[in-house]
């Protein structure tokens, strides 16, 4: 009997979660150590998904397969499963769970709510990318809802509360239409099933205007996750407000929830909605990159700024889905994963640098890099991978994204290709007013990173040279599965 | 249908029976065991005369209960405004049963083949009746005053148990009549369970008392239920038996907890407790500012007390329908059904309000978690009843949730009986 890898790994967090709503508040150390297993067991886990994934086949892997739910009216699996596409999210969500739990340490306060929130919410990020049933896949997706509420609405900034229920108001509407179209698919096919590799194949006996129908209800709500104009008001506020930590998480795995929903669901199940919306799916992609760059530009708080890169950077990936090619697939699910590692390390960054001024007023600083050269050196790094310089692991997805979009969306992708200036633009003046110049005296004795925030950012800096390098390491993983999901409808 | 029915009941009066706080007595009991037979006999009623003695036999046991605080003025003015309001649609519902006799000659409800316009008014005119009982807008107007007024174990009785068994026995009506009548009934019930939904959700958004707040949402919970009354499909109608079981379950929690708050807080605050006794032996009552079901009674309840808070939190989150908790898996099957006989519509309707609701539900939970504790709060004592109750509504929501099989199974050969 094979090993349930995939469901020890979405579960051993929950498990975790239980252990610590059970451990008395004033044992500390053994909460953390807890909660610290419980992440470090799934992304152990993950790597070994890695090494015993197979990477010549676009079929599911790792498929586990049980009856849940069955009554004369409906018929719910609990069915899980890999394959190129969901693989790598499952290994980035482990990774960076693990990491913002590190990261998180700091918490003073409430932190046993704040661990069993957190694994909660890892539950439902890894269920998401694994499960291949739709009332499950539904299920895993409002998981993630209820504990980032609280995350974002008990530790969060000054308008924790405002930024909590706008987050979850929003989300929560996108996915409802989502939880329509999911039961409008159910009725279609026949026999009824959730199973979403069964509803890939009926789109032939689709009529346009029922997927066209059907597509706007999923897109609903996947663009709000994305967050794709002009669904985005939530994310600036929510990543501001959040602590450190879950804007990582936000940024790193939530955001890539939609553009898996978009490629998992919208394009395999729905082509021809899809084709009918792909021309105002690359608008929205082109407004997606510039604007969000151009917003970027025009904000002095750091976290904020990199959270309108977010915006940005999402923007790529939606332009790459518009282009329908392989190399635009691989780009796009390349480019959630390095966006996930290269913005993570950014919030890490920022948080890194607020723990100790209290204020992340681009203006405030200046010539730190004296002060802080280890800093100063990780947050170049982590720049000049977000805008896209060659040998960094972001330009590799950038240049895939823009050569996957390009055939069929020159002029967009050529405005495109703006926005990566404007990206530039802002990283650099960032990185120019608080590293260069004269030392600010307000910071004479700032001083440099702890073990702790190192070990979190460490790896992650590695992992954006290597995959820079050698970024076939990712890549082979998905290839076949991106060829076989160009190749569906041609 | 009774199987269900008859097993949904008995276990809410065995929860309910367990959270009545210290003025428990004997006619207490006695009336909400009488009010339960008439809800028995409701569900399972097949002849219209029945249906109706049923109905008054709760409605009246209901009246009483709902004045029980004698000398408290609020549950004086609600119980009288229930009484007026029930009065006036018993009446017309006993006008609209005559009409059906008149017209169909006989009162029971099978072996109906077609119906006239004066039968159809009949039905109109029942409908009313029905519509009252399970407070679906816009016939619900006594709803938040009586359940302010009521003492709160009563209310959380009345928010379940005679709404249930109101619905339940409208579903049963509603299928045995609805092919036959010659006008679309379907219509009208559909704006009827929106304008229910809506109206109960966004009026609950502006609520300060948990009572009344939970009152309105009580009021859109029904709405939901409607929905599978209207499709009528094999998924409607387990969607009603289960929601039904899981609704008690959640609802009935929301209520052990907040009533724990509130006895606490009486016993906390002299002042209140004075205000109350005084009430009770009819002496002069000054209005004092501190309502204990007020919705500051939750600030910072989660450093109080977490296991309350966290299961307060699952009962309002399975209310608005979150996954994985028991409210989503009805709620699933309900818009399911909504979805699969095309009433789209209704379906948007349901899940915009579902949207909606969770803002107040979540306005609870913003109190618990993210409000620090008044000066002075302590973790609540809570009487070993309450603590049963909640946490055995709290196993059902949680258990159901995520093993709605065997839930799914019992709703499937319950559903069999239906006519």
């Amino acid at each position: 009997m094979e090993l349930p890898l995939l469901s020890l790994i979405t579960f051993i967090p929950l498990a975790g979660a239980l252990a610590v709503l059970c451990l008395p508040k004033d044992l500390r150390r053994a909460i953390e150590g807890v909660s610290l297993a419980a992440a470090a067991v799934p992304f152990a886990l993950s790597a070994w998904l890695y090494f015993a994934f197979d990477r010549s086949t676009a079929a599911m892997q790792f498929v586990e397969r049980h009856g849940w739910i069955s009554s004369s009216a409906v018929r719910i699996d609990y069915y899980l499963g890999v394959d190129g596409l969901s693989a790598p999210l499952v290994m980035l969500t482990a990774l960076m769970s693990l990491v913002a739990l590190i990261a998180s340490l700091g918490i003073k306060e409430r932190f046993k709510e704040y661990a069993f929130w957190f694994l909660i919410l890892e539950v439902g990020m890894l269920g998401v990318f694994e499960s291949l049933d739709f009332f499950l896949f539904y299920v895993f997706w409002e998981i993630t809802l209820v504990p980032m509420y609280f995350l974002i609405g008990i530790w969060g900034g000054p308008q924790k509360e405002y930024a909590a229920i706008k987050f979850f108001l929003y989300t929560l509407t996108g996915s409802v239409f989502m939880l329509l179209g999911i039961l409008a698919m159910y009725f279609k096919a026949t026999p009824h099933t959730f199973d979403m590799l069964e509803l890939m194949k009926i789109h032939g006996a689709l009529s346009f205007k029922f997927q066209a129908l059907v597509f706007l209800a999923f897109y609903f709500g996947f663009a709000v996750k994305v967050p794709a104009f002009p669904f985005h008001t939530w994310l600036p506020l929510a990543h501001v407000e959040a602590p450190t930590a879950i804007s990582v998480i936000l940024a790193a795995v939530l955001l890539k929830m939609g553009v898996y929903g978009i490629m998992r669901v919208s394009y395999p199940m729905l082509p021809l909605g899809f084709e009918w919306f792909l021309p105002y799916l690359v608008v929205i992609a082109v407004i997606n990159i510039v604007y969000g760059a151009l917003c970027a530009m025009a904000q002095n708080d750091m976290k904020k700024m990199v959270a309108y890169s977010s915006i940005n950077h999402m923007g790529y990936c939606l332009l790459a889905i518009a282009g329908v090619t392989a190399t635009g697939f691989s780009g796009a699910a390349f480019q959630m994963v390095n966006h996930g590692i290269i913005t993570g390390a950014l919030f890490l960054l920022v948080g890194v640098i607020y723990d100790r001024a209290h204020t992340r007023d681009i203006g405030a600083f200046g010539g730190l890099a004296t002060k802080v050269p280890v800093y100063a050196g990780l947050m170049s790094l982590a720049c000049f991978a977000s805008l896209g310089l060659p040998g960094m692991a972001g330009f590799v997805s950038e240049f895939l994204c823009f050569l996957g979009a390009f055939p069929r969306w020159k002029i967009y992708t050529a405005i495109s290709v703006l926005g990566i200036l404007t990206t530039a633009a802002f990283f650099l003046r960032m990185l120019e007013k608080v590293f260069l110049g004269p030392l600010n005296n307000r910071w004479a004795d700032l001083t440099d990173m702890n073990a702790r925030e190192l070990v979190s950012l460490v790896p992650l800096a590695v992992l954006m040279v290597v995959l820079g390098i050698w970024p076939r390491l990712a890549l082979d993983m998905m290839n076949a599965t991106m060829v076989n999901l160009a190749g569906l409808f041609k | 249908m009774v199987v269900l029915g008859s097993a949904v009941l008995a276990l809410l009066l065995t929860l309910d029976d367990s959270s009545i706080p210290e003025p428990a007595s004997g006619s207490f009991s006695c009336l909400i065991l009488l009010s339960t037979v008439g809800m028995m006999f409701l569900v399972s009623a097949t002849d219209l005369l029945l249906v109706f003695v049923s109905l008054e036999l709760v409605s009246i046991s209901s009246f009483i209960l709902a004045g029980y605080e004698r000398a408290n003025p609020k549950s004086n003015e609600g119980s009288l405004k229930y009484f007026i309001f029930g009065a006036f649609s018993s009446a017309v519902m006993a006008y609209g049963i005559s009409l059906f006799y008149g017209a169909t000659g006989g009162t029971t409800l099978i072996a109906v083949r077609a119906l006239g316009p004066l039968a159809l008014t009949g039905l109109l005119f029942i409908l009313v009746g029905f519509g009252f009982k399970a407070a679906l807008a816009p016939m619900h107007f006594w709803v938040p005053d009586a359940y302010e007024g009521a003492p709160t174990p009563v209310t959380a009785f009345l928010s379940v148990a005679p709404k249930i068994a109101a619905l339940g026995a409208l579903a049963r009506l509603l299928a045995a009549l609805i092919p036959a009548a010659s006008v679309d009934l379907g219509n009208l019930l559909s704006i009827l369970c929106c304008l229910t939904m809506t109206v109960g959700n966004f009026v609950a958004l502006f609520q300060r008392n948990v009572k009344r707040l939970l009152a309105y949402s009580s009021i859109a919970q029904a709405g939901y239920i409607v929905i599978g009354v209207v499709t009528g499909d094999a998924m409607g109608i387990q969607g009603i038996l289960i929601y039904s079981f899981v609704y008690v379950a959640m609802n009935i929690g929301a209520f052990a907890v907040a009533i724990a708050l509130a006895n606490d807080r009486r016993g906390a605050s002299p002042s209140a407790h004075a205000r109350l006794d005084g009430a009770r032996h009819g002496g002069p009552s000054g209005l004092d500012a501190a309502d204990p079901y007020d919705l500051d009674s939750f600030d910072g309840l989660a450093s109080r007390s977490l296991p309350a808070a966290l299961a307060m939190t699952f009962f309002l989150l399975s209310l608005a329908g979150i996954p994985p908790l028991a409210g989503f898996f009805g709620k699933f099957y309900l818009i399911g059904s909504a979805v699969g006989t095309a009433h789209y519509g209704l379906a948007v309707a349901a899940v915009v309000n579902s949207v909606v609701s969770v803002y107040y539900y979540m306005s609870i939970s913003y109190r618990m978690f993210f409000v620090s504790p008044r000066k002075g709060a302590r973790a609540p004592r809570i009487g070993i009843c309450l603590y049963a109750t909640a946490a055995l509504a709290l196993a059902v929501t949680l258990f159901f949730g995520i093993l709605p099989h065997r839930l799914a199974a019992w709703a499937q050969l319950s559903a069999k009986f239906l006519p």
